[in-house]
């Protein structure tokens, strides 16, 4: 084992070219897991309570499309976006731009359904007693289903969260500078000990993914202590 | 109508069906090695002692915390410079194993490599599924067969595992949905499968659209042909513990 491969190059697979250069490294994989998880727990938020919320027609359409997301590999879903999104918009778009776009699209599609299931999971005796005491249909699920369910789905969003941290390796193939795309730079660069390279940048995501994991299950046991003080 | 407006040349849709049955072939064998790893996997975590269950948990939890593209890239150029010398030229170059009229060749490194890894990956999870399902068995049913006078293995082998693997086959058949999708990576190690062929198709054509657009339409084909089939074999399970 070969530690100095590692320690030389140690600065640019954390933060790549930066600060002379654009930033790069586990410093863009922390970027674009933030960004993409962000738009993928609002997109999934919306097309979740869409497919909650819809009937007959719509909703067959609507699981139609989420399930075209779900059964595309996501290469090929950062390939399209990188040749369709410059043609729909007219303008340039780089390309962490449109590996966010491809991933936000996949985590959204998968988070739909768990949003979905998450309100559906609420039994039907609480919409009626909402109904019942006049409120509207989207004021029940404002006030009285969302705050309930998306403590169930809270779990969900972590999982896609993790699932979503380990995906950003895929802006590899458009060539975005992530954490990935330098290991390669420097495996190329020094030819000699691929192993300790690729076993150091496993670690790296190894321990982020676990980070996330714990960070959750703290967080779920805090919010579970005081209801149970009160029961 | 103008981005379809051009066809592709027929070489070029060729070269994608071509893909897509290197993609088909890598699947199926991925989905066989993963189930049956996973399944040793899983029952070896269940009955081994502590320090199997210890090991195999580690395994699961590194695999599955880690993108599948850096295991890809470690089985592709790190275990060529961890392995002996003559163990990785035998490796790279060509064998065959002469079987009457026909002749089974030896498949390319990175075809060795992606096979590997998108196993050992598929098997983490499957292992994982497995698991959940043994998990899903009520412990009475255990209990009743050792009441029985059944042995530990026997309670094992002939109650629990096949409740479990009914449990479990909705969510393997997803597994085995994800392992389709996942061989389009092995792009990345040079093996020519459907996603590495629809960007060849683009750079020698710059018809992305054609390209992109019979790739995807062969992979949602695909994956839309297991899922009805995982499904339609749930359905015809007689004790209908599979519908959930």
């Amino acid at each position: 084992m070969n530690r100095a491969v590692i320690t030389d190059n140690l600065g640019y697979l954390l933060a790549g070219a930066w600060p002379d250069g654009p930033v790069g490294g586990l410093m863009l994989t922390l970027i674009l897991s933030v960004e993409s998880g962000l738009a993928s727990a609002m997109l999934g938020l919306v097309l979740g309570i869409a497919l909650a919320m819809s009937h007959g027609r719509t909703r067959r359409a609507l699981t139609l499309g989420l399930g075209l997301f779900r059964a595309v590999p996501i290469v090929m879903l950062i390939f399209w976006s990188y040749f369709l999104l410059p043609i729909l918009f007219g303008v340039s778009v780089p390309e962490t731009g449109t590996v966010v776009t491809a991933l936000s699209l996949v985590g959204g599609a998968y988070l739909a359904y768990a949003v979905a299931a998450g309100i559906e999971s609420i039994g039907r005796g609480q919409w009626e007693a909402g109904l019942a005491l006049g409120f509207g249909r989207w004021q029940v699920l404002r006030y009285l289903i969302l705050p309930r369910a998306l403590l169930a789905m809270a779990p969900s969003f972590v999982n896609q969260w993790t699932a979503l941290i380990k995906d950003t390796a895929l802006a590899y193939v458009v060539g975005v500078p992530e954490l990935s795309f330098v290991a390669t730079q420097v495996n190329n660069r020094a030819m000699v000990y691929p192993a300790e390279i690729f076993l150091f940048v496993g670690a790296v995501y190894g321990c982020l993914c676990l980070l996330v994991d714990r960070l959750a299950a703290l967080l779920a046991r805090q919010r579970r202590r005081p209801r149970a003080g009160r029961a | 109508m103008s981005l379809f407006g051009d066809l592709l040349a027929p070489r070029y849709l060729i070269w994608l069906l071509q893909g897509f049955g290197v993609t088909l072939a890598l699947s199926a064998a991925v989905c066989v090695a993963g189930t049956g790893l996973g399944l040793a996997l899983c029952c070896l975590r269940e009955t081994g002692g502590r320090l199997a269950g210890a090991g195999i948990a580690g395994f699961v939890g590194l695999v599955r915390n880690t993108p599948l593209l850096v295991q890809l890239f470690f089985w592709y150029f790190g275990a060529a410079a961890l392995m002996p010398a003559w163990l990785t030229a035998w490796l790279n170059s060509p064998h065959s194993l002469p079987l009457g009229p026909a002749a089974l060749t030896w498949p390319a490194y990175e075809t060795l490599a992606g096979f590997l890894g998108l196993t050992l990956y598929a098997a983490a999870y499957i292992a994982e599924e497995c698991r959940a399902g043994l998990n899903g068995v009520r412990p009475a049913q255990r209990e009743a067969g050792l009441a029985l006078g059944l042995t530990d293995l026997q309670v094992y082998r002939h109650i629990a595992l096949p409740q479990a693997l009914r449990i479990a086959w909705l969510p393997v058949v997803g597994q085995y949905l994800n392992a389709i999708k996942n061989t389009s990576l092995t792009m990345t190690i040079g093996l020519a499968e459907l996603s590495y062929a629809a960007r060849e198709v683009e750079t020698e054509t710059f018809l992305a659209f054609q390209a992109f657009g019979i790739a995807t339409l062969l992979y949602v084909g695909a994956v839309a042909a297991v899922e009805a089939a995982g499904h339609a074999v749930a359905r015809r399970d007689p004790a209908g513990t599979a519908r959930r």
